[in-house]
């Protein structure tokens, strides 16, 4: 079930998704609100990349993005496909945990269908080890990506702000003893 | 989702199933079924969050301009971008309810929605900066916690996401009042004063007596809420009072003392009739944080008239 | 830092002076830049944009304190006694950042330019032959992508949005262009500071910048006003707008000045 476009004063929303690392994949970590391509990715910097770690970031917009969760799969089985329509690729994300976190679907892989019911029975089969509890697909085309080659301006400079990291922050503490009114301590 | 009108048995079942889930520890994401009333509490809650964080912008944001070193004029405009941050992630969870963040603001600068009554309270010094990330998010922080473990997947993970980022406001406030309670005749008064006035609201913060919280019940079933005000509350003060009093600061209620039994500190009353006053929008400074949020509001109306128009320019040309 | 002190010891007397007063214009201009972009936190058009603006805000003040901690290698003083004591007379900011902030285009346009002109300045600085000034422009121009993408961004948005929003645009340009020349004078010690390789003089930025400048405002159908500029004066010269600036930024440090800690 796609998300239906709003007409917003805020401009339209845009999901997010960040790469923490190289070696992870890009999670879905909330969304923007901001006019264009180029906007959204600049406000997901400032909104999602304030402390590391990210390496890269992508938004898609939000009506863009087919969503269905594993209660809808069921309810709906048989799931049914799109009967024709011009192939294309869609990048699949999909969670597979209820394990408290702060991100959602993480991108899997891609494949091609005719629709994004079709991308989602596609992924089902493609990907169908561990049991996901929800998928999200997205036309490949309706993706943009911060550029790899200013990966270090737009990443880097957060770890020098240790002032806004709570590591920073030792044990806190009097530096005398007080005096304490009431109570034993 | 539409559902053609459902016989009252068949309602039941999908309750049942849903509060088992729950009960299983799954997370309730977008598009799974869920009652009415859940849905419609979680708007509520998460909106309120969201312009509590918006609007508490406003009194610490008023003294990054006067940060008495590079420091901290560091730390502050940190601080206030990451409470814009918070309400962005909260707008963000509110909307996957179908409700748009255009509305939820409506709503808030019309004076329909409520946000947390503590930041109806004016920050009269710059000491003020530093208790109000001690207490208030020392309380909030207790709060958060405890809705980290809610049942709806995006409320769930914006809480987190918050989790991790309030850590630093409250020991930078900590960091802040230590130093002046142990500073100068000047920096220790500031910081008694900023106590005296902070204290109480902050209290309040964590809601109204279990007793006089009807919603409770339903939350906490729903995995909403997973305790009471009354026991986060306790466990604020038990946390606080202590630290405060170590650091030579005089906390503003003469009955605040140790119970014997149960180790647990215990507050003289709360002034209740003021909280109440001060939600339903009569405290000191309801009315000028609306107004300055309606000015900003009606300020940047040309700039995002601007990038609507830029934008439907480039669809049109492409 | 044994490194930076044997570079120290080749700095003579005449190079630390020049040195001081360079660090300190160009501390200057980054601590009122960033103080003007903090007065939008909380008012901002867009909440992405507040906490977009509070990151650049951050971005300037921090290259504040590198240049400041730069020049407190040299003669000892103290970032925070620079910031919050001196007397308007004794700040060397360029009179363009301490303009007030205006509206968004206002903003947006001021930041574009200043972005400009550090862009050139810092990729030149990183070849400093004094390690420390060569390090913090490495670090500064690393933030100053971003800085650039963003007001470049709005630059054109701006310009290619609504007939208000192009209007405000051009009222900017007439109002800000004529304190553009004052960044590319340079100070007294900034010939000696060229010729041992330590800093670039600000007149040979001036080319450059206009350049990418003028392009992109060409490119968006916007000229800069025609009219003979006057000359703001040295960087010693200052308006009313940032005597209010300090009253209010130095106010709750001036209230105990010997406190040992805020």
């Amino acid at each position: 079930m796609a998300t239906a476009p709003t007409p917003s004063g805020e401009g339209p929303r845009w999901e997010v998704f960040k790469q923490d690392t190289p070696s992870k994949p890009h999670q879905a970590v909330g969304s923007v609100h901001a006019a264009d391509p180029e906007h959204a990715l600049l406000m997901a910097r400032s909104v999602y990349a304030r402390r590391p770690a990210a390496v890269s970031l992508w938004v898609a917009p939000a009506e863009a993005v087919f969503a269905v969760t594993a209660e809808e799969l069921a309810a709906a089985e048989p799931w049914s496909v799109e009967e024709a329509g011009e192939e294309r690729l869609y990048q699949v994300f999909r969670k597979t945990s209820h394990r408290r976190a702060m991100t959602f679907v993480d991108h899997v892989g891609e494949v091609s269908a005719p629709g994004p019911r079709a991308a989602v029975a596609a992924a089902r089969q493609a990907f169908p080890e561990p049991p996901a509890l929800a998928w999200w697909v997205v036309p490949t085309a309706r993706l943009s990506a911060s550029p790899d080659d200013e990966a270090a301006a737009w990443f880097e400079p957060a770890a020098d702000k240790t002032y806004k990291q709570q590591s920073a922050y030792g044990l806190l503490a009097p530096k005398k003893p007080g005096r304490s009114k009431g109570g034993d301590r | 989702m539409a559902e053609a009108a459902a016989p009252a048995a068949d309602e039941q079942q999908r309750l049942d199933a849903f509060e088992a889930r729950i009960a299983n520890g799954e997370k309730i994401e977008p598009g799974d079924w869920m009652p009415d009333a859940y849905r419609k509490q979680l708007v509520r809650m998460i909106s309120q969050h969201a312009h509590s964080e918006v609007v508490g912008m406003l009194p610490e944001g008023a003294w990054i301009t006067r940060a008495p070193s590079l420091r901290r004029k560091l730390i502050l405009i940190a601080k206030v971008q990451d409470e814009a941050g918070h309400g962005q992630y909260l707008y963000h969870a509110a909307e996957t309810l179908g409700v748009s963040r255009d509305e939820l603001i409506d709503a808030l600068l019309e004076g329909r929605a409520k946000y947390s009554s503590v930041f109806n309270y004016p920050t009269l010094t710059w000491a003020d900066v530093g208790m109000i990330g001690w207490l208030v998010d020392g309380a909030a922080i207790k709060n958060q916690l405890m809705l980290a473990q809610c049942s709806y997947g995006p409320y769930s993970r914006a809480m987190v996401r918050i989790c991790a980022e309030e850590t630093f406001h409250h020991k930078q406030g900590k960091e802040m009042v230590l130093t002046y309670a142990q500073g100068s005749a000047y920096q220790r008064a500031m910081a008694q004063d900023a106590l005296d006035r902070w204290w109480w609201p902050s209290l309040m913060m964590l809601g109204p007596h279990d007793s006089d919280s009807p919603n409770t019940p339903q939350l906490v079933r729903w995995g909403i809420k997973t305790k009471t005000n009354d026991q986060v509350r306790q466990e604020f003060v038990d946390e606080h009072a202590p630290e405060l009093m170590d650091a030579g600061l005089t906390i503003p209620d003469p009955e605040l003392h140790v119970d014997e039994a149960s180790g647990h500190w215990v507050h003289g009353p709360i002034d209740w009739d003021e909280f109440w006053s001060v939600v339903k929008g009569h405290g000191p400074l309801n009315a000028e944080r609306l107004a300055a949020r309606r000015q900003a509001f009606e300020d940047g109306r040309w700039v995002r008239e601007a990038m609507a128009a830029y934008a439907r320019r480039r669809r049109e040309a492409a | 830092m044994s490194a930076s002190k044997a570079q120290d010891s080749r700095l003579d007397a005449e190079l630390q002076q020049a040195l001081v007063a360079r660090l300190t214009a160009m501390a200057d201009d980054e601590l009122i830049l960033g103080h003007r972009d903090s007065e939008w936190t909380g008012h901002a058009p867009l909440l992405e944009e507040d906490i977009a603006l509070a990151n650049i805000a951050q971005d300037e003040i921090g290259h504040a304190l590198l240049w400041l901690q730069a020049r407190s290698e040299l003669d000892g003083s103290d970032p925070d006694e620079l910031a919050f004591f001196r007397e308007v007379g004794a700040f060397r900011n360029a009179r363009l950042v301490e303009l007030p902030k205006g509206d968004w285009a206002f903003t947006m346009l001021r930041q574009y330019l200043f972005d400009a002109f550090e862009t050139e300045l810092l990729s030149r600085l990183r070849d400093s032959r004094y390690p420390p000034l060569a390090e913090a422009a490495a670090k500064a121009a690393k933030e100053e992508v971003f800085h650039l993408r963003h007001s470049g961004l709005w630059l054109e948005r701006l310009a290619l949005g609504t007939d208000e929003s192009r209007s405000r645009l051009t009222s900017a340009l007439q109002r800000i262009w004529p304190y553009l020349p004052q960044l590319w004078q340079p100070l007294p010690g900034d010939a000696a500071l060229q010729r041992a390789g330590i800093a670039p003089n600000p007149a040979d930025l001036e080319q450059p910048v206009m350049a990418r400048v003028s392009a992109a405002l060409a490119a968006l159908g916007l000229e800069p006003p025609a009219d003979a500029v006057p000359n703001p004066g040295g960087r010693d010269r200052h308006g009313e707008a940032l005597v209010s600036l300090l009253v209010d930024m130095q106010s709750v440090a001036r209230a105990d000045p010997g406190v040992d800690a805020w």
